[in-house]
């Protein structure tokens, strides 16, 4: 059993939660962002969920929290095999590549002008010297740069 | 019922076409070349039972009077109830205040009986019916043979044939209209039967157009006698204990006092006139026969010379109660006719289309039979039905004949093309000789005796004091029954009657019954001797130019013309036979009027009351061979062995030549008082619902079209977009509840 | 709670937190290293230990506040930064903090089980594979996609209005002493005791007290696999189906890729 002061500060952190997944997954173009602002509304819920479940001395919120958890993996197993595929479609992992369901005669919609400050190449962290430096890659160095 | 009562043959008669033409339209196709077969089975078993029911009706006739049959025959079949309304009550029967009288209620409600009934007149004109329907559908065997439409021009002719026998065996006016309308759509359809050619469908539009004047006359008759006698059944029913008398029943035939003459008695019998007007192609309707003969010919004999253009006489005859209370409407009826008889008569000396000729021909002589009934007395009824008979015969032979003429040229019909076809097809040109002779009314051929006899009708009419005297006590002005009284309607209808039969006591005579005067009758009858000499002369003209004169053929004919095939001939003999025969045998024995007379029309007191003994009018038929001779002299001077295509006679009469051949401007009057008004409504509702109505719509139809113009940018195919303006929706309507619900 | 035996726990324990913050800091390698700081760091840590373990006898006594206070902010702002960062890979690792603050908030709320499940699934699991798919698929470079949202105002806006509205709601709920929604479910629960008083287990007559034993585990279990054992027959289904199903939209796709790899080739 838990307060009642106790039940609406963890109600608030799962509604703050849920908030924030919500705003990312409409504004956020990377789909696995989405997927990500996805799960942590689903994190919000589950907070509910179980201060619900313990205010009440009820089990039933944290079943469903259990279920909540099994269906996520499923839904991530599933969802990130279609990411996949719509990135070697588009080679993008941009929401906003698939439009095809607009009207006949709208036009495409296309990346607004970039933010200026974000031109400038990003700065790589540091990792630490251990074990022997690897061999120069240029070609690895390339597709992994962001790492 | 056993298999030969008359019951189950006045059934059989419109049955068995009926059976053939579905045979036809069911196997036509697979029948191919004998695709007549079950349409002229189904005529012939008609005619045969129609043989038989006349027979049958004779005997009933023979049984029932000695020789002056007073008594009316008739043999009612009621097959089944079409249509019962109850508590229709005519005029409004309380709206007087008035109770209805429980036993009058009856009356009120509205019944629609599939009822046939069968009379003298109606086993005669079955039988002209079906006997020339089946010479006609004989004949067609070898006039239509290779058309495309083989089996659809029997099925048509097969159910015109039981159409036609169901409109004279009809017992109920609603029925009678119903196979009016019957009829007109088999003209319509058979004056189309080739319907690819402009001319034909221009034709056959006409024809229905004009009709339907016609036939809204007789559906406003047909209301008006509903609520004027409270029933449309000809025949008297029981409702109950009581009888209820039909239009032209036995029980109100026996009332002197039984129909309506005045204002509603003189309006219903016009109507009545109006519609046998249209059907009978007369005086103004007239327009659409002669362009009926862009249908086959054996169609034009049969439906537009011999039987259908006969529904309007018959259906005045049938009438003939209502008519003889309305002296006025009578004498419109004759001088419709006269008048028409005159003009086709003029209009048809100047047609070069032999088949034209003959349709003017079929005009005027529909137009004697008018005269003749409009005369209104026993005779002038016997008369017209007389000429009705001997002019299905002829007519039809001569239209036969001009199918067969037509059928060896080619396809040509204008007389100036061809000539001295005598040589060529020898049969044609004797039967066709001796239809022409009976339609001049050369003695002693059929017409002659019938055409001696309207003259004489109309003779009478003109000299009541050589003849007969016609009326003078005729209406004692009794009670009246009170039954036939259960509505304002009627009791203001009978009561007009009544003042009507005082004024006609007095001396003074007002409206149209002041037609009725032998002045009047004078020069009907003086203009019916001068059409005789007329149509001696056209018709003669067609003779001399087709038959005589040096042999000529059209290029279309091939080269070597040829008389018709045998099955073609066989019934222009019988016909011919019969032209010369039938008129002489009807008159001599007197048979036909002995018979009629037992029409239950024609027992009504006012008719009985005119009828004279039978004989033979020997100044009338001295003067009307006499025209006849004169028009056949002038016609022999004109074209007897000359080329037809030498200098018309019309070059000498001037302007009334111009008058004729433009057939009195009937067609352009009808053109610009109707046709180009009505074209010109078309046109600016044309315009108003394009410009106007349309424009309406397709403004209303931009307004959701400009609002999608704008909601459509909505549409950006970006899901988070959707998901956006779901979020938003879902946040507005949780706004709105928690703003409705604070406390 | 004993607001005055905690207060000077609580300042150690924070003082604790922080030494031990800034000795991690000074350890961690840094543009401006020397040999000296790294020392100073050690000693931190040290002093950071030692208090850890002065105050870890007093920690029991530490409210329950508190240590929620800590474990939400660590969710929210995680959860934030989740969000906002514009590298899908430290959104990614932003969302790991996130879990370990939610799992943090479950544990204070006394649900053990959900609280470490929630770690091994999810930080475990899943998220490890949402990292393995960002190395299959990042493109080189910052996508241009991370660096412009769609309709970010508007997305805020109604972010936060939902927030707003379901804070006030909460808001509400504590303002009505006894909240009517929360009377429901006892109501409910009574109710059901009533009609099936011979099934009821020790547990439920008397929940409050024993709901943060030692044995919460074993009774969660035996509600899963009691009551709703048909659930979780359905939910393994439901797994092996996603399973399966991913593997064959995988191995279609791989097939097709590799016909057009091979005729690009």
């Amino acid at each position: 059993m838990i307060t009642a002061s106790l039940l609406h500060n963890a109600l608030i952190v799962g509604a703050i939660l849920f908030s924030l997944g919500l705003v990312g997954i409409l504004t956020r173009r990377n789909l696995i962002v989405m997927f990500l602002c996805a799960e942590l509304m689903l994190q919000g819920v589950s907070v509910t969920l179980v201060a619900w479940s313990r205010y009440h001395g009820d089990w039933g919120g944290q079943i469903l929290v259990i279920f909540v958890l099994t269906v996520a993996a499923c839904e991530a197993a599933v969802a990130l095999v279609f990411i996949l595929q719509a990135f070697s479609r588009t080679g993008r992992l941009d929401a906003v590549a698939w439009q095809a369901l607009r009207e006949d005669n709208l036009p495409r919609t296309v990346d607004r002008e970039l933010p200026a400050g974000d031109t400038a190449p990003p700065s790589w962290p540091r990792l630490s010297p251990a074990g022997i430096r690897p061999d120069s890659d240029d070609n690895q160095a390339l597709q992994r740069d962001h790492v | 019922m056993s298999p030969f009562s008359p019951t189950t043959l006045l059934v059989l008669v419109p049955l068995l076409p009926l059976l053939g033409a579905i045979c036809t339209i069911l196997l036509g196709r697979r029948l191919g070349a004998r695709g007549h077969l079950p349409a002229v089975a189904g005529i012939a078993g008609a005619a045969l039972v129609a043989g038989l029911l006349l027979v049958s009706t004779v005997n009933d006739v023979r049984g029932d009077g000695n020789g002056q049959a007073t008594r009316p025959v008739e043999i009612i079949a009621e097959l089944w109830q079409w249509a019962t309304v109850d508590d229709a009550h005519a005029g409004g029967g309380d709206a007087a205040g008035t109770p209805v009288a429980p036993g009058i209620s009856a009356l009120d409600s509205f019944s629609a009986t599939v009822t046939l009934r069968c009379d003298p007149l109606t086993s005669t004109l079955l039988v002209i019916i079906t006997g020339v329907g089946l010479l006609v559908a004989i004949y067609s065997i070898g006039y239509m043979h290779d058309d495309p439409g083989y089996p659809r021009f029997f099925a048509l002719v097969a159910m015109f044939v039981f159409s036609m026998s169901m409109l004279v065996a009809a017992s109920n006016f609603l029925l009678v209209y119903v196979f009016w309308e019957a009829v007109g759509a088999c003209s319509y359809l058979l004056i189309g039967f080739w319907f690819t050619r402009p001319e034909a469908a221009r034709a056959a539009k006409k024809a229905f157009l004009v009709n339907r004047v016609g036939d809204f006359g007789l559906a406003i008759a047909t209301f008006l006698l509903w609520m004027t006698y409270g029933t449309l059944d000809f025949h008297d029913t029981w409702a109950g204990d009581t009888v209820v008398q039909g239009i032209l029943g036995h029980t109100r035939l026996a009332d002197a006092e039984g129909f309506v003459g005045g204002a509603v008695g003189t309006a219903i019998c016009l109507l009545i006139l109006l519609a046998a007007c249209g059907k009978s192609a007369q005086l103004p309707l007239h327009v659409w026969l002669p362009d009926a003969m862009e249908g086959p010919t054996p169609a034009s004999a049969l439906i537009h010379a011999a039987t259908m253009v006969t529904a309007g006489i018959y259906l005045i005859t049938r009438s003939a109660p209502l008519f003889v209370g309305c002296p006025g409407a009578l004498a419109m009826v004759s001088i419709v006719g006269a008048t028409t008889a005159l003009v086709a008569a003029g209009i048809a000396t100047v047609q070069n289309d032999l088949k034209r000729v003959l349709a003017y021909s079929t005009i005027s002589q529909l137009g004697y039979m008018f005269a003749s009934l409009g005369t209104g007395s026993m005779l002038g009824f016997t008369a017209a039905i007389f000429h009705l008979v001997t002019h299905a015969f002829f007519k039809a032979l001569l239209f036969l004949g001009a199918g067969s003429v037509m059928h060896s040229m080619g396809g040509v019909i204008d007389m100036r093309r061809f000539g001295g076809l005598r040589q060529v097809m020898p049969v044609t040109a004797a039967t066709f000789l001796i239809g022409a002779c009976a339609l001049a009314g050369l003695p002693p051929f059929a017409g002659f005796f019938s055409k001696d006899e309207i003259l004489a009708a109309l003779h009478a009419k003109a000299h009541p004091d050589q003849h007969h005297s016609d009326h003078a006590d005729a209406h004692a002005a009794d009670q009246i029954a009170p039954n036939r009284l259960a509505t304002p309607f009627r009791q203001a209808a009978f009561a007009s009657n009544r003042t009507a039969l005082e004024s006609d006591a007095g001396l003074e005579r007002v409206g149209l019954d002041a037609l009725d005067h032998p002045s009047t009758w004078q020069t009907l009858f003086w203009m019916s001797l001068f059409t005789a000499g007329l149509t001696a002369f056209y018709t003669f003209r067609a003779v001399f130019m087709t038959f005589t004169g040096p042999k000529r053929v059209p290029t279309e004919a091939g080269h070597h013309p040829h008389e018709s095939p045998t099955v073609m001939t066989v019934p222009l003999m019988i016909l011919a036979g019969l032209s010369l025969l039938a008129g002489w045998v009807l008159f001599a024995t007197g048979g036909l009027a002995w018979f009629l007379a037992a029409t239950p029309s024609l027992t009504a007191p006012a008719i009985v009351r005119t009828a004279v003994t039978h004989a033979f009018h020997v100044d009338l038929a001295v003067q009307g061979s006499l025209a006849a001779a004169i028009g056949i002299a002038i016609a022999a001077i004109g074209h007897l062995g000359k080329r037809s295509d030498s200098p018309q006679m019309e070059r000498f009469l001037g302007p009334l030549g111009t008058l004729l051949e433009n057939k009195f401007y009937f067609d352009a009057i009808y053109k610009a008082l109707i046709v180009r008004p009505l074209e010109g409504l078309s046109l600016l509702s044309a315009l108003i619902d394009r410009n106007l109505v349309d424009g309406t719509v397709d403004a209303v139809a931009r307004v959701p079209l400009s609002w999608g113009a704008v909601v459509r940018r909505l549409q950006s195919g970006l899901v988070q977009r959707y998901a956006l303006a779901g979020v938003v929706g879902v946040l507005a309507i949780v706004l709105a509840l928690a703003w409705q619900l604070r406390p | 709670m004993d607001q005055v035996s905690v207060a000077p726990a609580g300042m150690l324990l924070a003082g604790s937190v922080t030494a031990l913050a800034a000795a991690l800091w000074l350890l961690l390698p840094k543009a401006l290293d020397t040999p000296g700081t790294r020392r100073l760091g050690a000693l931190l840590g040290a002093i950071a230990i030692l208090g850890f373990a002065a105050t870890g006898r007093t920690l029991g006594c530490l409210g329950a506040d508190a240590v929620f206070l800590v474990v939400a902010g660590v969710a929210v702002v995680s959860g934030l930064a989740t969000i906002v960062t514009r590298s899908p890979v430290y959104a990614a690792i932003w969302f790991a903090l996130t879990l370990a603050g939610v799992s943090g908030v479950l544990l204070v709320l006394g649900a053990q089980f959900l609280g470490v499940a929630t770690i091994v699934v999810y930080a475990g699991a899943i998220l490890v594979m949402f990292l393995f798919v960002l190395m299959l698929a990042q493109p080189s470079g910052m996508a241009s996609y991370d660096r412009v949202s769609s309709e970010p105002l508007l997305a805020a806006v109604s972010g936060a209005v939902l927030l707003g509205l379901l804070t006030l709601s909460v808001g509400r709920l504590s303002a009505s002493a006894p909240p009517a929604c929360c009377a429901m479910p006892s109501r409910a629960q009574a109710a059901a005791e009533a009609v099936r008083p011979q099934t009821a287990t020790p547990s439920q007559a008397a929940p409050q007290n024993q709901m943060t034993d030692a044995d919460e585990v074993a009774r969660l279990g035996a509600e899963l696999f009691g009551r709703h054992l048909f659930a979780v027959e359905v939910a393994g289904l439901l797994l092996l189906v996603a399973l399966v199903g991913a593997i064959a939209v995988v191995s279609r796709a791989e097939a097709a890729d590799g016909d057009q790899g091979r005729s690009r080739r």
